[in-house]
């Protein structure tokens, strides 16, 4: 942009303000977009009494991990496992659990330990998998739990009831409920913002539905705003070719000055919306391809995220801009990443995922906390599920065996904005098949999120077909354990 | 002060004292706050106590009529002890000081007891005698003027003719009046003006298409099945069934009779098979690995709640895993309920496809017709002569290996994936070789087989429609499911209503039909006002009960039940006559005031629930989008048919390619299909069209739009090919026009608003203009640049800078809050 076309924009962006600063705009267009006063740790309640008392984290760092990676192969330490190798797995393990359609006709479940060695990390001496040694190192600040367990069994169902407390689409994801309970801190940014990646052999079968970031039946203002790797970054936010950005400027001037002419002779405090929305959109017009432009990241940061930081749309790349956004203000970010959801190919894909996403999930967090932003800001690693100890598929063809879904255990991790470090939560059984102590549910799982953003997560509800409703429907408890 | 607070709320404002009214005042502070744990749900019920119930209240001393002092109900409420005090901490509740004083003001009045109002019997009210006043057009103005007189409120003026015209054909049809229409209705003096553009409106085919609209967000119509596969389906078919059926003015027993069981009919029409595709417009999955049996059963919830928001305004969902909370509705009546719909020949899955891209799930009806289906033999037969099949496979393989050797091919990923074994390629590698071959090297390599192949699919999937449809062949046996598990059955159930409605006659069937003739037997309290309050909905945005998908002890107490109840009773003696009744709505002169809000109105009915003024509220963005198409002159004002492929953004559907089978490149459409009103836009579940904000995603059953405002939205209107196009053949057509009445910027500000821009707004506008032609003056390549957006023609007979200019200031036009707004 030329100097000159810059100072332009800013002369009628103060004029703009000037303009709805005064009287009822001020106050709309920061509902709208921006309560920049909840952002703060020790904040004052805003109009729906939140929060209900003092947050731990201010945003979130959602890295979803879509297809369920094997908990056996890298959280879940079983060393007796590697003895009983092709074993059947005992009936009595698997009685009462639901199998996939892909599994359920299976005559037999043999045993199939880890694919690779697990080992040691940090002062803590986690053991998780040597395939995993970026996110091994994290595990002094880490929370890791092993007992999370949910109801769906496959991936929609299971995505959707992790990220909306409902197996049906339909209701609101979390990122719709923290917005909505907690406004904005961004000044020219969406508060939601949702990232997509697969695995770069596209593996994955898994589609990023919509609902998955969906309001479902608030306000669809509170909805994720998707920015896509390929093509406009969010969709529409380019200008018309041929109208520059004076141009564009000056058209919104002139759409102003109209709508405020009708503000006059019509009290619609609708109207006051509509100008403070079309303001919004040309701000996010200007801050977007700014957030996406990496030339000021020096090279050394690159280098942390690893050499798929250059490809738009990649996992590590998103890593990195989710960093950006949360320097932005955005409370919610959600990356949803494929891949994991290793049927047939569990020995020659884990590793290939396991590279992808292990340096630049690190590299996020060590970012976050050289800026001393770890502290407020919540990173969850999860899934919809987890994998089962059995082989599914021939054991002695390559490319041709991995693991079914599972949902009665598998393992997620939590860092920063006031989880307890170091510490791993839950147990499973000796095959990793069944939760034996301290289980965590979808629900609690969620309970526990919202906690630590200042929520209780039975008094943010919304009215909705005669009845409040909830992320957390009617149930979860917040794992106090697990919070610092 | 707060004495004054306690004082005021005991005498009311207008110095006497209604009674307290059970209904509209005690129900909601007793059922959101007290129902949860003492209503009708007996396993959650503490100190076996309920208040849901006369016998409830009246039991152990809770409530002592003429008592209030003595009643526990108002000790435990008022209770400083945390032990005693109700509701006690934990629930979250809190009951306010008025609150409080209401329940002792009902206590110490009698504790009267009247069941919620609307499971009760419809009964026709008498018309309000309000004040003889020449204001009164219909008897919803006397519903409404006796409100306004108590509340001290008078009504606003009627709207200018040139509100009105723009309201009426937006609502009535959902396009905006022509230039003419406005001139001939401004200048019709006769007293009937008003009435003969509304029988001009409601006869217009596009009444039809404007009133399906909120008809398929309730019906979750879609032309897609959604989830991983998200195959293409034919219930187009029944959407323009009910555009016909609305255009014919159905009635709605009808209407209600055939979509829910018109198979059932005694010697039912191929029509009547068809409107049963209602219910067929559900989710589908067809994901690897889910469980047929539970995707089946997810079916059937969706089929009862769709159907019991949709006609008796309940939640019945809620009674899925227990006896509902609020409701009188208990498990065993959601299970009951559900039977109807248990005896589909249905698996739970698809288990028919048609060319690559269409999945449906039996049953379904067949309408391709003998001569489609014979080509579609015909080719068959030859491909299966020739081998076809075997001869691609071993192009492809020829192809592969050829690839596998090149290693300068320009697809990298393709590359890679040739060079791999077959084994060790992975499925979708295999699916994108097979893709990539197909759709580029095919067509050279045999230009034969490839053409074969592609009329083959376009045959079935284009012109071998099978609708999927109800049909009761396949006895089951329905059991209530302990918590909604499909998998734990309790209890069998046979068809029944819900017991606490009036029941079905006795010589009734015990299956849909006998649901469907129940829906709409005069004894039933709820379908007439559900339905009356959804077309209220349409013409003033919010509906007289505003939460119009519940009209359960939780909804929202209408200010105007009376009002409600006298039209959903004339619509029933009506004969369920719909258009009679919109009529009413638009003739009534409530419905044709100014939508003027002022400060005063703001302030003492922000939410307009007393209508002293007109509805004023942004529309829907497929009318937004339909206007833009109207006034532009690209509108292509066909009827029906398949659904069409207007623009969105390139690779609106790519993250959907990961998918193994088809191929999911927009398929963008050309010519006239581009300019379709956007009913016909196809609809996929996964990835709804981007430009159609704050609709329902069409995945459930939905029958309140929820319109609200997101700087996503202004980018749609302002960079969206769509809106450049249409303002640069407005611009166009207005640069063309054989002469002025008034300015070229009055005629496209009129084209949009229906009315003449005041001599600021014509002042700004003219500047605008001006701004903008400099602009494009001192670049005339980016004058260019916007006058070749969209595939319709533009001419050179205007200097490009102008034209441009022009573009601009139409595109301004479409984008105020006016435009967007109906008011």
């Amino acid at each position: 942009m030329n100097p000159l076309s810059e100072a332009h924009l800013k002369i009628s962006r103060r004029q703009f303000f000037g303009k709805t600063a005064t009287g009822i705009g001020a106050a709309v267009l920061s509902s709208l977009m921006n309560d920049k006063v909840y952002g703060a740790l020790t904040s004052p309640k805003n109009a729906l009494g939140l929060p209900h008392f003092p947050p731990t984290a201010k945003r979130v760092i959602l890295l979803w991990q879509g297809g369920g990676p094997s908990q056996v192969d890298l959280f879940d330490y079983k060393p007796g496992l590697a003895a009983l190798r092709l074993q059947e797995l005992p009936q009595s393990v698997r009685s009462g659990n639901r199998l996939s359609t892909m599994t359920s006709d299976q005559k037999k479940f043999p045993i199939l330990p880890a694919l690779k060695p697990f080992k040691q990390y940090g002062k803590t001496g986690r053991w998780m998998s040597e395939l995993l040694p970026y996110i091994g190192n994290l595990s002094d600040d880490m929370c890791l739990i092993r007992s999370m367990h949910t109801e769906a069994v496959n991936h929609a169902p299971g995505v959707t009831f992790s990220l909306t407390g409902s197996q049906i689409p339909g209701r609101p994801s979390m990122g719709s409920w923290l917005t909505y309970g907690l406004g904005s801190m961004a000044e020219d940014l969406p508060s939601f913002v949702v990232m997509t990646s697969s695995d770069m052999q596209k593996t994955c079968g898994q589609l990023f539905y919509e609902h998955y970031w969906g309001s479902g039946f608030i306000p669809s203002k509170y909805q994720g705003v998707r920015l896509r790797s390929e093509g406009e970054p969010v969709l529409y936010l380019n200008d018309a070719p041929g109208l520059d950005r004076v141009q564009k400027r000056e058209l919104l001037d002139d759409i102003d000055s109209l709508n405020h002419h009708q503000l006059k002779l019509n009290a619609d405090p609708e109207i006051d919306t509509r100008i403070s929305q079309y303001e919004m959109a040309f701000k996010m017009q200007t801050s977007i391809p700014g957030l996406l432009d990496l030339k000021s990241e020096p090279a050394h940061i690159l280098q942390r995220y690893g050499p798929d930081v250059n490809r738009p749309g990649s996992y590590a790349r998103n890593c990195l801009l989710a960093r950006r956004l949360s320097e932005k203000g955005v409370r919610f970010i959600q990356l949803m990443h494929g891949g994991w959801d290793q049927h047939q190919n569990l020995d020659t894909q884990l590793e290939i995922q396991c590279k992808d996403t292990d340096q630049p999930t690190a590299a996020l967090v060590q970012d976050l906390k050289e800026r001393g932003m770890l502290e407020d800001t919540l990173v969850i690693f999860a899934s919809e599920f987890g994998r089962t100890v059995f082989v599914q598929g021939d054991v002695t063809k390559r490319g041709k065996h991995g693991r079914d879904h599972l949902g009665s255990a598998y393992s997620s991790w939590m860092i920063g904005g006031g989880v307890k470090p170091g510490i791993a939560y839950g147990q499973t059984d000796d095959f990793s098949y069944n939760v034996v102590k301290d289980p965590v549910h979808v629900h609690d799982w969620q309970a526990t999120i919202l906690h630590m953003l200042g929520i209780d997560h039975e008094r943010l509800t919304y009215r909705y077909q005669g009845r409040q409703f909830r992320l957390t429907d009617v149930h979860g408890k917040v794992i106090s354990e697990i919070l610092a | 002060m707060f004495k004054w607070i306690i004082l005021v709320s005991l005498i009311g404002i207008d110095g006497y004292s209604d009674p307290v009214d059970y209904t509209h005042e005690v129900r909601p502070i007793l059922s959101e706050n007290c129902f949860y744990c003492h209503g009708q749900d007996a396993t959650k019920r503490k100190a076996k106590l309920r208040l849901d119930t006369k016998e409830g209240q009246r039991g152990n001393e809770v409530v002592i009529p003429k008592d209030a002092e003595n009643s526990e109900l108002i000790a435990r409420i008022f209770s400083k002890d945390e032990d005693e005090h109700m509701p006690p901490k934990s629930s979250n509740r809190q009951l306010t000081e008025e609150q409080k004083l209401v329940l002792t003001r009902w206590i110490n009045e009698g504790a009267s007891f009247t069941p919620h109002w609307s499971f009760t019997e419809l009964k026709r009210p008498s018309i309000p005698k309000t004040v003889d006043s020449n204001w009164i057009k219909n008897p919803i103005d006397s519903f409404v003027l006796q409100k306004l007189v108590r509340s001290g409120l008078v009504p606003s003026n009627e709207a200018t003719k040139e509100t009105l015209i723009r309201r009426l054909s937006l609502d009535l049809t959902g396009l905006p009046p022509t230039l003419n229409e406005v001139d001939d209705f401004v200048n019709d003096e006769s007293t009937n003006a008003y009435e003969h553009v509304v029988d001009r409106l409601m006869a217009s085919q596009h009444y039809g298409e404007k009133m399906a609209l909120p008809w398929l967000d309730s019906a979750r119509y879609a032309d897609s099945n959604g989830y991983q596969e998200d195959g293409d389906t034919f219930q187009w078919i029944w959407r323009d069934w009910v555009v016909k059926a609305m255009n014919a003015n159905m009635p709605f027993d009808q209407f209600t009779i055939e979509q829910l069981a018109g198979d059932l009919l005694p010697n039912s029409t191929q029509e009547q098979k068809i409107a049963t595709a209602f219910n067929r417009n559900h989710l589908l999955n067809g994901e690897g690995g889910a469980i047929p049996e539970e995707q089946r059963n997810v079916s059937l919830f969706d089929r009862v709640d769709t159907t019991s928001t949709t006609w008796l305004g309940l939640t019945m969902a809620c009674a899925q895993c227990h006896d509902h909370k609020y409701d009188p509705i208990k498990q065993k009546d959601y299970y009951a309920f559900m039977d109807a719909f248990n005896h589909l020949p249905e698996t739970g899955g698809s288990n028919i496809s048609a060319g690559s891209r269409i999945r449906l799930a039996k049953p379904v009806l067949d309408l391709g017709s003998p001569e489609h289906k014979k080509q579609i033999k015909t080719l068959e037969d030859k491909n299966k002569e020739n081998k076809s099949d075997q001869q691609i496979s071993a192009l492809l393989a020829k192809w592969i290996a050829e690839v596998a050797k090149n290693k300068d091919f320009p697809d990298k990923e393709i590359y890679l994936a040739a060079t791999l074994s077959e084994s060790d390629k992975t499925d979708s590698q295999r699916s994108a070789l097979r893709r990539y071959h197909y759709k580029k090297v095919l067509p050279t390599q045999s230009p034969e087989l490839y053409k074969d192949s592609e009329e083959l699919i376009r045959l079935k999937s284009d012109d071998d429609p099978m609708v999927m449809v109800m049909e009761d062949s396949k006895p089951r046996d329905t059991y209530i499911l302990d918590r909604g598990n499909y998998e734990s059955h309790l209890g069998k159930v046979i068809f029944n209503t819900p017991e606490f409605l009036p029941p079905m006659p006795s010589n009734s069937p015990h299956n849909r039909l006998g649901l469907a003739r129940w829906l709409v037997s005069p004894a039933n309290p709820l379908t007439a006002r559900v339905t009356v309050n959804r077309y209220w909905q349409t013409f003033f945005g919010l509906g007289i009960v505003k939460t119009s998908e519940d009209f359960g002890v939780q909804s929202d107490p209408p200010v105007h039940q009376e009002l409600l109840d006298w039209l959903a009773s004339e619509f029933v003696s009506s004969g369920w006559n719909v258009k009679h009744i919109q009529r009413l709505i638009v003739t009534s002169a409530t419905y044709r005031q100014s939508s003027l809000v002022t400060p005063y109105l703001l302030d003492k009915d922000p939410e307009n629930r007393l209508y002293a003024r007109g509805a004023r509220f942004r529309m829907p963005a497929m009318l937004i989008r339909d206007q833009a198409l109207a006034t532009s002159g690209l509108l292509v004002d066909k009827i029906g048919g398949k659904p069409v492929y207007p623009y969105q953004p390139a690779d609106i559907w790519g993250s959907l390619n990961i998918t193994k089978e088809r191929d999911f490149t927009y398929p963008q459409s050309k010519g006239n299909d581009l300019y379709r009103r956007s009913i016909y836009t196809f609809w996929r579940r996964t990835v709804a069209p981007a430009n159609m904000f704050d609709a329902s995603v069409r995945n459930t059953c939905k029958v309140r739009s929820m319109i609200t405002s997101t700087p996503l939205h202004a980018l749609v209107t302002l960079n969206d090919p769509t809106y450049i196009e249409a303002a640069r053949r407005l611009a166009q057509k207005t640069l063309r026009a054989k002469f002025w009445k008034t300015s070229r910027i009055s005629y496209a500000f009129k084209a949009v608003l229906s009315r003449y821009p005041d001599s600021e707004e014509k002042e700004i506008l003219t500047q605008c203009y001006n701004k903008q032609l400099t602009h494009f003056k001192n670049n005339p390549t980016s004058a260019l640049s916007i006058l070749k957006v969209g595939d319709s023609s533009f001419d050179t007979k205007y200097p490009a800078p102008e034209e441009a200019a022009f573009t601009a200031v139409c595109l301004a036009i479409f984008n105020l809050d006016e435009a967007l707004t109906k008011s």
